[in-house]
């Protein structure tokens, strides 16, 4: 009982903390459930008149089913590819020697130094050049790989001991044999975090779905949700509901998914 | 080399073995052209366009129009990146801000020929925005809509304080009158909102005061002009006496909310907010038209154009269907929508009636003293100085002559960048 009295000022600090964490989403919750008057009301209105006609609403407006599968698909496939793409790079910058290899390594991590919005435009002129604009295509190429998941695959490579690496070269294993049957499954759980901050990072993304695709067919969930601003009304309830159908696959999957989440981002200093 | 085997071969370095896959343009076939219209506003107009499109394919039917929506945030990015790679879209919305910018990069094709050609009568638009896409004698875009400002209030308040509806006949000094009466620290109520937005708020009562925000000549910035600075001390002053909530309290409650739920008696705001208001249950709005300041009375006009893009493939059928945006057709199908206030002579009152209760003809009959929203050919280098020095003039203890005097000189700055 001793350590339970002198632990309950801690735990005041952390339920006042996760309470303002969760305020957020529970006000979202909310306001899906309001009407528009109340939703816009000054003071706030706590308790809401549970339209659920909202929900509805979103589903006539926008074609919801349509776009998630197009975020369902952009995210896989750009998890995929950087999965794949970041740990070879990773690999070899970890543990293949060859001429220039750090200083290829630096070049590597100073993009990550350059703000996205600079690349906008070459990579628009890249996917239109290969006629993948308005396409979901278009919408995976310029995330299949990263200079950050690079980074942090290296970083996990790096502490992995060598000694495994060499027993399988003694062994006769050719270098990409080594990185598929030994490496990467010891990198598992680097690959998990890389692939959960992907996950995240891609079902988000805005500003690139937007400029490369026109069509609401083909845009993200992320995009086709800005359908449901205004310029000067917006209808809060119905993009409440919205977004909260949209963020609710993605958060199941950090409810599944927190250790390594958490891990990842401690892992990297980042997200 | 062309931009697109530039790409390619940028392309090529990039995604090995991808060299084989060609962009094709998608025309050529059966002499149908697909043409791109782009817009900003979904939520409220989406409706309408998709309307317009139908009524235009009906008479043309050779033409095929796609309706492009980028949220209003990141409609220029993607405008902008397009430009950059030659596909933006045949035909879009423009507003004041920009036009000089893509008028003067050739971003945009002049229609003054083919206006007069067709003998499109611009004298069914507001002079003042027509005026607004002209540039160098060159006619760059169709008005599409305006809106004007006018002073909204709340009824049931000023019954409450058995204050006189506003009316055409008001001046400044009704203002502060009411104001004083109306407000109410113990309700939380303050008689009007001094918020240091531009169109809605202190450009009006510069243009009443008899200043101007920028020279005709677009060389010279007004804010060092003692009328300009009158105007906007006449929002210092109410703030000064609390008749205003302070302009923090205001950016982290936003006025219009506060004026929706009750809390502001009177309130400068747009005609595109009518729609909004209309919709809150439980206010009782009305509307009159901006009482007059020392040297008369004077609104701001904006509106938006349609325009073409200079680069379109198909510049005879983009000019077909900018011209029927522009028709009276056309405007009328907005008007029924409510969204706006189609910028086509004579079909104001289907707009005006769409929303019944909310005398919104205090928006059209200010027509003649309206004035048009001031822009330069870079509006945006000087609008963000703007609007951070009006922001801290309006600020407890902030001195508004010397920050409008400081302003001025940042701002003939800017404009001296212009070519």
């Amino acid at each position: 009982m001793r350590s339970g009295g002198r632990l309950w000022p801690v735990h005041l600090v952390l339920a006042v903390g996760a309470a303002a964490m969760v305020m957020p989403f529970f006000w979202q919750v909310l306001t899906s459930l309001k009407t528009f008057t109340e939703a816009t009301r000054t003071p706030p209105v706590w308790i809401p008149s549970f339209e659920w006609a909202n929900f509805a609403k979103v589903l006539d407006e926008t074609p919801f089913l349509q776009q998630l599968g197009n975020t369902v698909v952009m995210t896989t496939g750009r998890t995929l590819a950087q999965l794949l793409f970041c740990s070879l790079a990773a690999y070899a910058f970890a543990r293949l020697r060859f001429p220039g290899r750090d200083v290829i390594f630096v070049a590597l991590l100073s993009v990550l130094m350059v703000p996205g919005q600079l690349f906008l435009i070459p990579q628009y002129q890249i996917i239109q050049g290969l006629g993948w604009l308005n396409t979901l295509p278009g919408l995976i190429a310029p995330g299949m790989f990263s200079a950050f998941g690079t980074f942090m695959m290296r970083q996990f490579f790096m502490t992995l001991p060598a000694e495994v690496e060499e027993a399988a070269r003694l062994d006769g294993a050719h270098p990409l044999r080594i990185f598929w049957s030994v490496m990467l499954p010891l990198a598992r759980p680097g690959l998990l975090a890389l692939g959960v901050l992907t996950v995240l990072w891609s079902w988000n993304d805005l500003m690139w779905p937007l400029i490369v695709n026109t069509d609401p067919e083909s845009m993200p969930l992320s995009a086709g949700l800005s359908a449901l601003q205004g310029e000067h009304m917006t209808d809060y309830p119905v993009l409440m509901a919205g977004s909260l159908m949209a963020s609710a696959p993605i958060i199941v999957l950090f409810i599944i998914m927190q250790k390594q989440l958490i891990q990842g981002i401690a892992f990297t200093g980042s997200k | 080399m062309t931009g697109k085997i530039r790409a390619l071969v940028v392309a090529g370095t990039l995604v090995a073995g991808l060299a084989g896959c060609s962009s094709s343009d998608g025309d050529g076939s059966g002499g149908k052209v697909t043409l791109t219209y782009a817009y900003w506003d979904q939520e409220n107009q989406g409706q309408a366009m998709t309307k317009i499109v139908q009524e235009f394919t009906k008479s043309h039917p050779n033409i095929e129009v796609k309706l492009q929506f980028t949220p209003n945030k990141e409609y220029w990015t993607k405008l902008q990146t397009a430009a950059a790679g030659g596909t933006a879209p045949d035909v879009f919305w423009m507003n004041g801000p920009r036009i000089g910018l893509y008028a003067s990069q050739g971003a945009l094709m002049p229609l003054s020929d083919k206006i007069a050609a067709d003998k499109v009568d611009l004298g069914k638009y507001p002079k003042s925005l027509v005026d607004l896409y002209t540039l160098d004698g060159k006619q760059y875009g169709i008005p599409k809509d305006f809106d004007t400002i006018g002073l909204w209030y709340n009824k049931a308040l000023f019954d409450a304080a058995k204050v006189k509806y506003p009316d055409a006949s008001w001046t400044w000094d009704d203002v502060r009158a009411a104001a004083k009466k109306l407000t109410d620290p113990a309700k939380g109520v303050h008689g009007i909102g001094a918020m240091p937005w531009s169109q809605e708020l202190y450009y009006n009562t510069i243009f009443q005061a008899g200043g101007y925000v920028i020279s005709d000549d677009k060389k010279k910035s007004g804010y060092d002009d003692p009328a300009t600075i009158e105007g906007l001390k006449f929002w210092k002053d109410l703030l000064d006496q609390k008749l205003s909530p302070t302009v923090q309290q205001m950016t982290d409650n936003d006025p219009i909310e506060m004026f929706k739920s009750g809390k502001l008696a009177m309130w400068y705001d747009g005609s595109y907010d009518a729609s909004q208001y209309f919709k809150t249950e439980g206010l009782k709005a009305g509307v009159a038209p901006l009482p007059a300041g020392p040297k008369g009375k004077a609104t701001v006009i904006h509106g938006l154009a349609n325009v073409v893009y200079a680069k379109t493939k198909h510049p005879k059928e983009a000019w077909e269907f900018v011209k029927f945006l522009g028709s009276e057709q056309a405007n009328r199908i907005q008007a029924e929508s409510g969204a706006v206030i189609p910028a086509y002579e004579g079909l104001q009152e289907s707009w005006v009636k769409s929303m019944p209760g909310l005398d919104l003809q205090a928006f059209i009959d200010q027509l003649p003293d309206a004035r048009p929203y001031p822009v330069s050919k870079n509006t945006a280098a000087w609008a963000r100085l703007e609007t951070d020095a009006i922001t801290k003039a309006f600020t407890d203890g902030q001195d508004v002559e010397a920050t409008a005097k400081q302003l001025a000189t940042a701002m003939n700055a800017a404009l001296s960048q212009e070519k």
